[in-house]
């Protein structure tokens, strides 16, 4: 009888253990929720719009980068105080591993800010999956707070790219936000030591090339081969143009054994061998700083970055006199035209969002003075008019990059249905890393840029 | 009789709980993994089509899946051997031979156990930097290196990674055979000893068929635990770089995921999990002997 008893004890007591087991989920969810509203700051705009008539909630999710996540605080309780609507901010360094499981679970924040480009390609996943909401009408809503709407106050051309509009059906379907032009970073100081002037062709680039590698210096390296996208647009419009670029980005038939790709193609083998020999095997995302690192030790003299570098690298050492430097992809001939791709984020709205037109009001919102001044502080930059005023430091002469005569390139590779092992990156740019180490040709890489470009054209969106 | 019922009725009472959790979180979500892997759908979009065996098929013409394939075959071939061989040799020493620190050793070959893959992935990122890191220096007093050995690199990184899971596993296969090392009889040894075998003869003919039901466990354990093991390396050290030279299925699948396959990486799913149960069933299969008894 007493083992009876003890049994039924531990039995009950296994039971309930196991129940505690299913019930701890709640409280890690209240904790995280509490978590949200601590860390994010957003509790005081909470509480202050808990009186107000509108009292809706939305919750907002939105990638933390390099420029931190209080600006986003900062920004949620400024549009709650503008307009009455609580926001429930969720922000994270890896946002996907964050929202991902309650969005499988068909709970989706209102509002999502969080690029392409990814490696969980989140934000690809819904566009190729037709999950995101429509927010044309956005363009023509007036900002909160302000009379002017949204479409007078973006800069021309952000709301007219692949990236915004990715079925290419003239709605918009993700907001731009923060942009930074792309380019090739280099130490300044040491180009002043040296003597030497940056280059405004290929052919002064190689000739660049082989003077510092009389002094053991690398002309180039990159972070990983993800920074190449940036990189192979440009410069696929500074060899051939805008049509060009429409016509490689929309996979084109025969459009890789054109003399412009070749030409790409050729740029990019040559410059795989003045790469630094050392950089593919720290082309990962855990390593990629120690490539960043060669050029700020003279160990390398360029690579492809964003102006978000200068805050990555703000604590790194680095040789005496060293001074940020940036300029465009060269031109392929004298007097050709220099590019710089100009990189942006997104935010949108999953299809599947419960509050859509709070959630447009907030996107709104993002582009009234009040949001792009915090952003601006922060040194993430709107693509709205008459930004040039707010910058700050380095970011005044990176941005002057255009009014310095280089074009800007926007757009990207058009959304294709998922195959199974082909992706953008894995065929463009991956195999850059193989170029270098020289365990591919040129030959073997266009070969496998066109089979894959192959299967992108037939499953194109 | 009443009793017995009563009895039995307990019984029920008191598995159902465990059987029933085992089976809505382990069953129900194995089953799920078979029943996707037929399907396809992006990992966030709600609707799904079923396409039969079609991801099956895209799996065999998938070239980048059969790399993967092929490096988690030779990881789990590769791993499995050379730690076998050191973590017995290490366990015959440190259970058979007096030698001075037994303990320290003891420990210290256990520590990597302790500590997680992410550190250990760091630390041994730090060993293989190409420039100032451990190892190229150690080779650079004894060799002149006109360019740095990229561990990292394509040509290596495999290599690199089997010496990281390498040290990390000795450890507890090591501490394993041990215990079941001090459960064999001295006496057999001293008998063993008088009839002139040496400790070779004796660490072969004595040691070994003596623990070997412990053998057959761990080889099992070696096939599971590198599959997964590989998994948290790869990602935590060369993310399947460069251009791909390191993914292992494991990755692969969950890479495949994130390009919106869904269901293809299901089906990777599968095919790992049949491999895995293959390949434990035929190695028990042949190392199965009659159990000796002491």
């Amino acid at each position: 009888m007493k083992r009876k008893l003890l049994c039924a004890i531990l039995s009950v007591t296994m039971a309930a253990s196991l129940l505690a087991g299913c019930g701890s989920d709640n409280t890690t969810e209240q904790t995280t929720d509490a978590g949200n509203d601590v860390t994010p700051g957003t509790e005081e705009g909470t509480e202050a719009a808990a009186g107000n008539a509108e009292g809706e909630t939305i919750s907002v999710a939105a990638i933390e980068t390099a420029y931190g996540s209080e600006m986003w605080q900062e920004v949620a309780a400024a549009f709650t105080e503008q307009t009455g609507i609580n926001v429930e901010l969720t922000t994270d360094k890896n946002l996907e591993d964050v929202i991902g499981p309650s969005m499988q679970g068909g709970e989706y924040p209102d509002v999502i800010h969080l690029a392409t480009g990814r490696e969980a390609a989140l934000t690809e996943q819904f566009i190729k999956g037709n999950m995101i909401a429509d927010i044309t009408d956005v363009l023509s809503m007036t900002v909160p707070g302000e009379d002017v709407t949204v479409s007078e106050k973006l800069a021309g051309g952000f709301t007219e790219t692949s990236l915004t509009n990715p079925y290419g059906d003239g709605k918009t379907y993700l907001a731009p936000m923060f942009y930074s032009p792309c380019g090739l970073f280099y130490n300044a100081g040491l180009f002043e030591e040296k003597g030497w002037t940056v280059p405004t062709t290929w052919d002064e680039m190689w000739e660049l090339g082989d003077k510092a590698k009389a002094e053991g210096i690398s002309l180039f390296t990159y972070p990983t081969t993800g920074y190449f996208d940036a990189f192979f647009y440009a410069l696929m419009y500074s060899v051939g143009g805008p049509e060009f670029f429409n016509k490689a980005t929309n996979y084109e038939e025969g459009i890789w054994e054109t003399p412009e790709a070749q030409q790409c193609f050729d740029i990019v083998a040559k410059l795989a061998t003045y790469t630094d020999p050392i950089t593919p095997a720290q082309a990962n995302d855990q390593d990629f700083t120690q490539n960043q690192q060669l050029v700020l030790d003279n160990k390398a003299l360029f690579m492809p970055n964003g102006t978000w570098i200068v805050g990555e690298m703000a604590e790194a050492p680095r040789a005496d006199g060293f001074k940020w430097g940036m300029t465009a992809l060269p031109a392929v001939e004298e007097g050709g035209d220099a590019y710089s791709y100009t990189w942006f984020e997104q935010a949108w709205i999953p299809a599947g969002a419960e509050h859509q037109d709070a959630a447009k009001q907030f996107i709104a919102f993002l582009y009234s003075d009040t949001a792009c001044e915090i952003f601006a502080k922060a040194g993430a930059i709107q693509p709205v008019l008459n930004i040039a005023d707010k910058l700050e430091g380095d970011n005044v002469m990176f941005y002057s990059i255009y009014d310095n005569g280089a074009k800007a390139a926007m757009g990207n590779f058009a959304p294709f249905e998922a195959i199974p092992g082909v992706e953008v990156r894995s065929v463009f740019f991956d195999p850059v890393n193989s170029l270098v180490s020289g365990d591919m040709t040129e030959e073997e890489w266009i070969e496998g840029v066109i089979a894959g470009s192959d299967q992108m054209r037939a499953n194109l969106k | 009789m009443k009793s017995a019922r009563g009895r039995n009725r307990f019984l029920v009472a008191c598995i159902a709980p465990a059987v029933i959790l085992f089976f809505i979180f382990m069953i129900l979500p194995t089953l799920n993994v078979f029943r996707m892997s037929l399907f396809e759908k992006g990992a966030y979009s709600p609707n799904e089509t079923f396409v039969g065996l079609k991801n099956f098929k895209m799996l065999v013409s998938d070239t980048n899946f059969i790399r993967s394939m092929q490096n988690t075959i030779l990881l789990i071939v590769v791993v499995t051997i050379v730690t076998f061989a050191f973590a017995l040799i290490f366990a015959g020493i440190l259970s058979r031979e007096k030698i001075k620190g037994q303990n320290f050793f003891r420990i210290v070959f256990y520590i990597p156990n302790i500590l997680s893959i992410v550190v250990i992935s760091g630390i041994f990122s730090a060993i293989y930097k190409p420039e100032n890191g451990m190892l190229n220096s150690i080779i650079g007093l004894f060799h002149k290196m006109e360019e740095p050995i990229l561990w990292k690199g394509e040509s290596l990184v495999m290599v690199s990674i089997i010496i990281a899971m390498v040290w990390q596993a000795i450890g507890y296969y090591m501490v394993m055979y041990m215990a079941s090392m001090a459960s064999v009889p001295e006496s057999l040894y001293e008998s063993a000893s008088l009839d002139g075998a040496g400790r070779l003869t004796q660490f072969f003919q004595i040691t070994i068929p003596l623990i070997w039901t412990n053998i057959r466990t761990t080889l099992t354990f070696f096939i599971i635990s590198t599959i997964n093991m590989a998994f948290l390396f790869v990602k935590a050290m060369t993310s399947g770089g460069p251009n791909g030279a390191s993914e292992v299925a494991l990755s692969y699948m969950y890479g495949q995921k994130d390009a919106g396959l869904y269901g293809y990486s299901m089906a990777i799913g599968v095919v790992i999990f049949l491999f895995s149960f293959a390949l434990s069933a035929i190695v028990n299969k042949v190392t199965d002997r009659e159990p000796l008894e002491f």
